[in-house]
């Protein structure tokens, strides 16, 4: 096991990777709402060491309850939108909700309109759209990043945006 | 012929094929529901088709010949309509019954249910797990799926053969290449083409390319599945390398829009193929050496054994298919039997102690992947050209293409009418374990059931389409 251990850590010191150090966190509970599956491996990759994003405050939480944002892939089945729905009217405000991948932005979406609601905007108020198909771990990890900078995501103080729970 | 009669000799036809040592390989009904097609793959490799009219609604079950039927005749009750008498109960797969409990009685003193999903505690696919539980033992798993269900076979309906790639390949992400090249042999055995030995070559190529990042992918799981960080993010960091390669070779790190029906626009000159082959080497000797590391760490490999036993005779009976029916000592892989591909002289492979458990599941994964690099290298020795299919054979109604996805035979079928699709039905490797995977858990304590699952590392959006 050491030999992968130190494998590891030469790996990490050919890689790039951005400073770390901001020090503030951004709390990530994905949820997929009817993808093909690429959404979730390219996001998969975020936690190998060539991203390593927990390094960057960002992290896959098991439970809405503890999620600062709301991260859906695919395109919303009726079958899953009463689940999304659940897992949204559970988070924490403010909260916000991150649109991931074309499907999700309902770019060329495939299927049948009576197995499909739409785009996740259209039952959710989006606060950040990730194009692509699938978008690749570097642009997601860059727009998380923004995301993590962007003020009002860490300000519980600042009036509560009042949305409807539809 | 009376309807008792045609009916009984659908089930003889049948039933005789299977006694011959054919496969039952997918089943499903037309559009609208007037007949129900059962694929039966020989062992040389040919597919038929036993077709059975319905009888104001109802055919004969074969669940009793050919267990595992019993997905794709709930899914055509589902999404058809049709009714297969001596299938009782015959329990809705598609769409959701709100009171499980009404179909899977589990009784008994201390007896309960679990319910996990549809939404997981991860980066994870959507479905629903119902776990029928004395303290932690599973005495019974219903995998409730199908809340990805887009309606992708009935969309397709109507649209030309080539805008129906896109049904298929974005059935899912992880079998795109597989799902494209079952659909493109499925078009061109119904239009009368036949591959070039270089387009054969080019889908081969991206074919083990498919199942080289996906192999890593799931090792790098499995070790995930008990917690154990080095494997998981050593082989990761493989999975991420066999990506950019992808992405490399054809523009999609996924291998997205590589297949067409009817031919290929891949272009790789030679200083590109030389470029893959040298990354592809040094991908194959991380892995041994990481592989090395996993197979030598005891504490790891004691986790793995006698979890989620699958026996060869479950395996065969139930339908299993890919790593997980091989690693049971099931040698089968359609692979061995493609004469559209470049597969010559490929055997299947199958692990020194086929246990059927996590372990070997393990194991077959890692014998795959060294067999994999050895295909892609004997493939790439030469620059790779756009090229097309030929007409050779006489057009037919119906195309059956069949092809071994990382997770194991996925057949397609396309009914058209000239160039428009009237039927499309895909049945992935995915849909024939996922049985499989509810029976492996059983008897198992529930704490081991992500480790199992991920010993098969199944898809859900190309089983709910």
């Amino acid at each position: 096991m050491l030999t992968l251990l130190r494998d590891l850590r030469r790996l990490r010191r050919t890689i790039d990777l951005p400073q770390p150090g901001r020090g503030r966190s951004l709390a990530i509970r994905h949820i997929d709402a009817g993808s093909c599956n690429g959404c979730e491996h390219e996001l998969t990759q975020l936690a190998s060491p060539y991203y390593d994003l927990q390094r960057f405050g960002l992290g896959i939480v098991a439970s809405p309850r503890h999620a600062d944002v709301l991260l859906v892939t695919g395109a919303v089945t009726t079958r899953m939108r009463e689940p999304l729905m659940i897992a949204y009217a559970a988070m924490p405000e403010p909260r916000r909700v991150v649109a991931l991948g074309d499907c999700a932005l309902g770019c060329n979406l495939l299927g049948s309109t009576d197995d499909l609601v739409g785009p996740v905007e259209a039952i959710l108020p989006v606060d950040l759209r990730i194009p692509g198909c699938p978008p690749t771990p570097a642009t997601i990890a860059e727009a998380l990043l923004e995301l993590i900078d962007s003020p009002s995501s860490h300000a519980p103080e600042s009036p509560v945006v009042s949305r409807s729970e539809s | 012929m009376t309807t008792s009669d045609a009916f009984t000799s659908h089930r003889e036809r049948v039933g005789a094929a299977l006694a011959d040592g054919a496969r039952f390989a997918g089943l499903h009904a037309t559009s609208g529901g007037a007949l129900v097609r059962t694929l039966l793959a020989d062992q040389d490799g040919t597919t038929r088709l036993e077709t059975v009219a319905a009888q104001k609604g109802v055919v004969p079950s074969i669940i009793d010949l050919a267990p595992a039927a019993g997905w794709d005749e709930r899914e055509a009750h589902d999404l058809q309509g049709i009714r297969f008498a001596g299938h009782e109960p015959l329990r809705p797969l598609v769409n959701h019954d709100p009171a499980l409990e009404r179909w899977v009685p589990v009784r008994g003193e201390d007896v309960y249910q679990l319910a996990v999903g549809p939404i997981h505690a991860g980066i994870i696919e959507s479905g629903h797990f119902r776990f029928h539980l004395v303290g932690d033992r599973i005495l019974h798993l219903d995998a409730q799926l199908f809340y990805k269900h887009r309606g992708l076979e009935r969309a397709a309906e109507g649209k030309t053969l080539d805008e129906g790639l896109a049904y298929v390949s974005r059935a899912c992400a992880a079998c795109n290449v597989a799902n494209g090249v079952a659909y493109a042999s499925a078009c061109e055995q119904a239009l009368g083409l036949v591959p070039t030995a270089e387009l054969g070559r080019v889908r081969t190529i991206l074919l083990e390319l498919e199942r080289t990042w996906s192999h890593l992918n799931d090792i790098a799981a499995i070790c995930a599945g008990v917690s154990l960080a080095a494997g998981n993010n050593s082989f990761a960091a493989l999975t991420e390398r066999a990506r950019r390669l992808n992405a490399v070779v054809s523009g999609h790190r996924l291998l997205f829009d590589t297949v067409r029906v009817g031919g290929s626009e891949l272009a790789l000159e030679q200083e590109q193929i030389v470029a893959a082959r040298e990354e592809l080497a040094s991908i194959n000797a991380a892995a041994r050496r990481g592989w090395r590391e996993l197979l030598f760490n005891s504490s790891f490999q004691d986790r793995l054994s006698d979890i989620g036993v699958v026996t060869a005779t479950h395996a065969e009976r139930l339908g299993g298919v890919g790593p997980g029916a091989r690693a049971a000592g099931v040698r089968q892989d359609v692979r061995a039997t493609s004469p559209r591909l470049s597969y010559g002289g490929f055997s299947a492979v199958v692990p020194e102690r086929a246990a059927g458990d996590v372990q070997a599941r393990f194991e077959q994964r890692a014998l795959e992947l060294w067999q994999t690099f050895g295909i892609l290298d004997e493939l790439l020795d030469r620059p790779i050209r756009p090229d097309s299919a030929e007409p050779s054979e006489e057009e037919q109604p119906i195309g059956v293409g069949r092809v071994e996805s990382p997770r194991g035979a996925t057949s397609c079928i396309v009914e058209r009418r000239g160039d428009r699709i009237e039927r499309l039905r895909l049945r992935t490797g995915s849909y024939a374990n996922w049985p499989v995977v509810a029976y492996a858990a059983t008897n198992n304590l529930l704490p081991d059931f992500p480790l199992i699952n991920k010993s098969f590392e199944l898809c859900y959006a190309c089983v709910d389409r």
